[in-house]
């Protein structure tokens, strides 16, 4: 079937792909599924353009799809591999307390450690630009559940974090939240 | 002051952050009044700043070219 897209609109959505893409590797850790993640998105947004209001979100409705793309395709493949996220699960587990100071790096790992939905959260709200309004419709749930995971993703990281203020100078052991005491 | 202290506050850290796992998800009954807890604006900025850091640093790369292909794929068979 002939399918007529306005350039306009055609733009709009390569000028979403730099977002789609961050948004997929935040949800799933890993590059190359995330750019799988986002052809599949464009595919199935392309070919759905029809039912796509022209002149509403267009982020948003992108956001959607690659977002339940993620979720759906992980819950199938959950049955039929058990623990797929093995791995993941064992970073979460074994992972050391933070200490000295965070960098970049150390920050993208502890958003990685962060529990799905919290981390979803946060990205949308926190860096895609979506308002918690926004952000609810996408993940499907309240407004009021996605302000408290977002809070409490942010107090994870800043439990992270504070290891890092607190800690400055100190040479081994950390004492967070504790005064520190004159020697050790 | 005592060395006690010391062993003490890594352990309840620990315990902290594993609990916050299963808290109650759907506090969404609560409006937006939940308190921000004692988060200061300065760490709550510098949070907001790396974690828009670690999404443009994605979102800043030059788009592969397989997905600019795949749409400009999709829009010539849509031409015919």
């Amino acid at each position: 079937m002939a399918r007529t897209v306005s350039p306009g609109l055609r733009d709009s959505l390569v000028a979403q792909i730099g977002n789609l893409r961050a948004f997929a590797v935040s949800l799933c850790g890993d590059r190359e599924r995330a750019d799988d993640l986002v052809q599949e998105t464009l595919f199935k947004a392309w070919n759905h353009l029809d039912s796509f209001q022209e002149g509403t979100n267009l982020k948003a409705w992108l956001f959607t799809i690659l977002r339940n793309t993620y979720f759906s395709e992980r819950r199938r493949k959950k049955r039929e591999v058990e623990d797929v996220d093995g791995t993941y699960a064992a970073r979460l587990s074994s992972r050391p307390e933070q200490h000295g100071h965070m960098d970049m790096r150390d920050f993208e790992e502890a958003l990685t450690d962060l529990p799905d939905d919290q981390r979803e959260a946060l990205i949308l709200v926190g860096a895609a630009g979506f308002s918690y309004e926004e952000a609810a419709e996408i993940s499907g749930c309240a407004i009021g559940t996605i302000k408290s995971r977002v809070n409490r993703a942010r107090r994870r990281l800043a439990d992270a974090l504070r290891f890092d203020e607190q800690d400055e100078g100190a040479s081994d052991t950390p004492t967070p939240s504790l005064p520190k005491t004159k020697s050790a | 002051m005592t060395g006690n202290d010391k062993d003490k506050a890594p352990k309840r850290m620990a315990v902290d952050a594993r609990n916050s796992t299963d808290g109650p998800d759907d506090a969404s009954a609560q409006p937006a009044t939940k308190p921000e807890t004692s988060m200061s604006p300065a760490l709550q900025d510098h949070i907001g700043r790396q974690v828009r850091a670690v999404f443009d640093s994605v979102a800043d790369e030059p788009v592969p070219e397989h997905l600019l292909r795949l749409l400009k794929d999709l829009d010539q068979s849509g031409e015919n």
